[in-house]
């Protein structure tokens, strides 16, 4: 360690003090030299031949302190500073060179910055939990559902029973109106958990306690955790809050902790909230309310596995406690499946993330060939400069080295620069994310972003430069110097070295055009596909009755019946519904293996839909068509006979060839003559998500039979559906001043959200593959520019024995229409084996859609032939004598 | 280009860190002893031994200081530091290995 030390202070000092090092050098030899002459003295010489004969013998002098700098390690460093200070002297000389390759570099740097900045947050931070890679999701998993929760009391057997999980936990959102307190009331975004929740995430409370087992009585009282942002927002922070009561839902509620800040919600699935800082307040779920209920489904879990056990050995274990279960309780066709919490927060956004860091690599990559491009053509501008060096003695590895510092140079310049703009770049892109886009608080620059751009300024620097280094430094030295600058016609192997490049720079400019291409023709298909209802002019908002003040039945009813009659009594409203649910908001009622009138029991048992409830005018108000039948007509009475409305694939499933009006289902297992369900009407499919490839069953029931105390509110306006907003608060309050407004947006706004991450990808690949067509035209335009002025003589020479000037024109576009064939074809091919990869991105297009491949193909052939057009004008337009004359 | 020695790569560390393991010496010693030695047989040219001298100070493995002579003149003197010593003992144990592995392989060939 000592050495070390001690090499470190003498490399420095060798630097530092190179004077002093050089005198010391110079006293250790003249000591020598004098030693030298004293023994030649002894010998019998004269004092002159003495010296004469001694400094003989010693040599040269300057080549042993040469060779001693050598060995003290410090040239390399000298002649790095001496080659930066040239490089950027000869730099500064073309200041339009410069600043055109800075500038490629400088875009495509800091897109990859800003792309892998993303890819950092998201996929490479760990998420915000202790030791989170022993974090696993545990869901139930049927034929027909592939992700479903748990029920409370199976997940409490699952709890007592595991022998791989240190701790299950589990929630369940619980939104909560806060009132009370002066200002106006509130929807706070509330969960239900069970104890240990937060010790699962090893995440503790920063004031107060955590709940425990006993708050899961509900004969303790209610309990509240507070975030550390609404204890600050709603509560200005106050130390001593513990033990306050608030009421939420008219109820009254303890605080017994507030969590300290960056204490982030793991993302749920059944009414899902996106992970990150999302959840306001935490209450104990109670989880021995109904000790009898096995059917009822809605507790997100996740559990802690023990220290080396595997997800393969939690799956087993939870399987086998399912096993029991089955046996003791009459269960139905379940298993268990789990995922890590990692998986299951990034999966979704982890291919668009990897499309957008693959389509950014090959937009670095294109302005890699590019600047190599540029430097070819300058090396052979300088190729006397550096014939001139070699001549003096240059060895090949010090020119090489020269070369490779001035690209060095470029690329760093490119990334500072780059950097700033992927500072702002990062921010754009956070805030063009979807709102519930997994992680996106955790993006931002840090060191491993500016140490990845820093890797990637150097390897894009070495990766440029040495080609045209290495062929630069191979220069010709005779025939350089003889031809003393007369433009040569370029050594042919340089010419198809970048010919090579352009063909490459076209061909990967063509694959991010496809990949782009593609993207957006999914696109259109998106936007023109048939939603299935009309989001244009629809307001909608959501309402939450707090359940001690709307705790009968007939109660929420009126409340809802009275509002929608409110509402289309206003002028600018056409109709106006409630329901459970909103198109392309997310779905999470199923329903499993209800009966169907005069099936077998075998059949039904493999039913499944989508469960909603819905007011009579949900469906105009939505724009959801009517296929058969009729709407509910608001007179349905509570206690039947029940009817429901399905959609077609409900219909189509389940009564195929026969029109499904009039046919019955049954959600008991014996159902008595008044426990059917009447259908009355079909209505149109309206998928999940717009890119959804199927539909799936679904059926509402009308409101007053079926009754929630949560709804969604759809107006449907005859203008401008944003104006309906204040008109809707003031009629919420004139039937109950308490009660918050939550959600309120347009339905076009969601299905714009719905969109979101289709738009935001194709946004940022069109954006590199413009970016690319650019940088692959210069690069057309460039070489066949380079060859046209190597040409001139001989043009001339052409026109001057008759060939007219559109032979040359077609001569020289010719040049260039080939080698943009050649880059294009194998463009084509590589798109052909690689846009698999964009897969779910995709939507209605095949991954070689013919269309979209043509159209690149022209696109990419017409520009970059344009390319050409200008250079080869110039050569026609060319006065023969002139062009003659010049050489 | 002034790196010409007859002396096997590497061995020239050899006989500086041996020369000087007994006492701290100056360059023009450490060849005239060398030299002296080896019955004049290996003679070390100033453009091998300086060099050597500076990579095996920028080693660590000598150190130099500045002393006066015997003829009271100025010289930088050179010792071994306890890197050197132990990298001594290394490179003499790998010295005796190669030169016997020689003598062995030149001997075998005697015989037949």
């Amino acid at each position: 360690m000592k050495r070390l030390l001690d090499i470190f202070l003498l490399r420095v000092r060798s630097l530092a003090g190179r004077t002093q090092v050089e005198r010391e050098l110079d006293r250790e030899l003249s000591f020598h030299l004098d030693q030298l002459t004293e023994e030649n003295i002894a010998r019998g010489m004269s004092p002159s031949d003495a010296r004469a004969g001694a400094k003989r013998s010693l040599g040269g002098v300057s080549q042993i302190q040469e060779s001693c700098r050598d060995m003290r390690r410090t040239n390399h460093i000298e002649t790095l500073w001496n080659d930066l200070r040239y490089a950027i002297r000869t730099l500064g000389r073309t200041p339009g060179f410069t600043i055109v390759i800075v500038l490629t570099l400088a875009l495509s740097i800091g897109a990859n910055s800003a792309i892998f900045s993303v890819i950092q947050g998201v996929l490479l931070r760990p998420l915000p939990f202790a030791q989170p890679d022993r974090l696993v999701r545990v869901y139930f998993q049927s034929d027909s559902q592939p992700k479903f929760p748990l029920n409370p009391n199976d997940f409490r057997d699952f709890r007592e029973r595991t022998r791989t999980f240190e701790s299950l936990a589990a929630m369940t959102r619980h939104d909560v109106q806060l009132s009370g307190s002066s200002a106006d009331p509130v929807m706070l975004r509330g969960f239900l958990v069970t104890a240990g929740y937060f010790g699962t995430l090893g995440l503790k409370p920063a004031r107060g306690r955590d709940f425990t087992t006993g708050d899961e009585m509900a004969e303790r009282g209610r309990l509240a955790i507070l975030s550390d942002r609404l204890w600050r927002s709603r509560f200005s922070a106050d130390p001593n809050i513990l033990g306050h009561t608030i009421t939420l839902n008219t109820e009254t509620f303890t605080i017994v902790g507030v969590m300290p800040p960056g204490a982030q919600h793991p993302g749920n699935t059944f009414q899902a909230v996106a992970d990150g800082d999302t959840v306001d307040l935490w209450m104990p779920f109670f989880l021995y309310e109904y000790p009898d209920d096995r059917g009822s489904h809605y507790l997100d879990t996740f559990g802690r596995l023990k220290r080396g056990a595997t997800q393969a050995d939690a799956s087993a274990d939870l399987s086998s406690v399912l096993q029991q279960l089955i046996k003791e309780h009459t269960g139905r066709g379940w298993r268990i499946y789990t995922i890590p919490l990692y998986q299951e927060t990034v999966g979704r956004s982890k291919r668009m993330l990897l499309v957008l860091f693959a389509a950014v690599g090959l937009l670095l990559l294109i302005a890699c060939v590019n600047a190599a491009n540029l430097l070819l053509a300058r090396s052979s501008a300088r190729v006397r400069e550096i014939a001139v060096r070699s001549a003096l003695g240059a060895a090949r590895g010090r020119i090489v080295r020269q070369l490779l510092t001035e690209s060095l140079v470029i690329a760093v310049a490119g990334a500072a620069l780059g950097t700033l703009l992927a500072y702002g770049g990062v921010r754009v892109l956070v805030s063009f994310l979807p709102a519930d886009f997994p992680r996106a608080s955790a993006i931002r620059l840090d060191s491993t972003v500016f140490a990845f751009t820093l890797l990637v300024a150097i390897l894009t620097g070495l990766l440029f430069g040495l080609v045209p280094a290495l062929t630069a430094s191979r220069t010709d030295l005779q025939n350089s110097l003889r031809e003393s600058g007369r433009s040569t016609t370029g050594s042919t192997s340089q010419l198809r070295l970048r010919n090579l490049l352009v063909i490459g720079e076209t061909g990967l400019a063509c694959v991010l055009l496809i990949a782009a291409g593609l993207m957006l023709h999914s696109f259109v298909n998106l936007l023109r596909a048939d939603p299935g209802f009309e989001p244009q002019q629809v307001l909608t908002a959501s309402l939450s009755l707090p359940y001690q003040r709307y705790r009968e039945v007939p109660r929420r009813v009126a409340f809802y019946k009275q509002l929608i009659a409110n509402l289309e009594a206003l002028p600018g409203v056409q109709y106006a519904g409630a329901g459970t649910d909103l198109p392309w908001t997310g779905y999470d009622g199923n329903a499993d293996g209800y009966k169907i009138e005069g099936r077998s029991d075998e059949y039904n048992d493999k039913t499944t839909s989508r469960y909603h409830v819905a007011t009579s005018d949900y469906f105009r108000a939505l724009g959801i068509p009517l296929v058969g039948g009729r709407f509910f007509d608001g007179r349905e009475d509570r206690d039947g006979p029940y009817v429901i409305i399905v959609n077609e694939t409900m219909a189509n499933r389940y009564w195929p060839g026969e029109s499904a009006v009039g046919k019955r289902i049954s959600f008991r297992s014996r159902p008595q003559e008044k426990d059917w369900m009447q259908i009355i009407g079909i209505v149109r499919d309206v998928k999940d998500e717009p890119n959804s490839i199927s539909n799936h069953p679904a059926f509402w029931m009308p409101h007053s039979q079926q009754t929630e105390r949560n709804l969604f509110i759809a107006m449907r306006s005859s203008s401008d559906p944003s104006m309906l907003a204040n008109q809707f608060r003031v009629a919420v309050r004139q039937l109950d001043p308490e009660l918050a407004v939550a959600d309120l947006r347009t339905m076009n706004q969601i299905s714009s959200t719905a969109l979101s991450i289709q738009r935001f990808s194709l946004f940022l690949v069109g954006l590199f593959a413009l970016l690319a067509l650019v940088l692959a035209t210069f690069g057309m335009y460039g070489v066949i520019s380079y060859s046209v002025n190597q040409r001139m003589h001989e043009f001339g020479l052409r026109m001057a024995l008759g060939a007219r000037p559109s032979d040359l024109l077609r001569l020289i576009l010719g040049q260039g229409l080939t080698l943009s064939i050649l880059g294009t074809a194998a463009g084509l091919l590589c798109a052909a084996a690689l846009t698999k990869v964009l897969g779910s991105l995709l939507y209605g297009v095949g991954a070689t859609d013919p269309v979209t491949f043509s159209a690149v193909a022209l696109l990419a052939l017409a520009t970059t032939t344009l390319a050409c057009y200008l250079p080869a004008r110039r050569a026609a337009d060319a006065d023969p004598m002139h062009s003659l004359r010049a050489e | 280009m002034s790196k010409s020695s007859d002396l096997i790569q590497g061995t020239l560390d050899l006989l500086i860190l041996n020369t000087i393991s007994l006492q701290p010496q100056h360059g023009w010693a450490i060849a005239k002893r060398i030299q002296q030695v080896s019955g004049d047989v290996l003679q070390v040219s100033q453009g091998a031994l300086y060099p050597a001298l500076h990579r095996l100070e920028q080693q660590g493995w000598i150190k130099a200081d500045w002393r006066v002579t015997e003829s009271g003149r100025d010289a930088k003197y050179y010792a071994l530091t306890r890197a050197g010593r132990t990298q001594l003992q290394k490179e003499l144990a790998q010295w005796d290995r190669l030169s016997n592995a020689v003598g062995l392989v030149i001997r075998m060939g005697a015989v037949q």
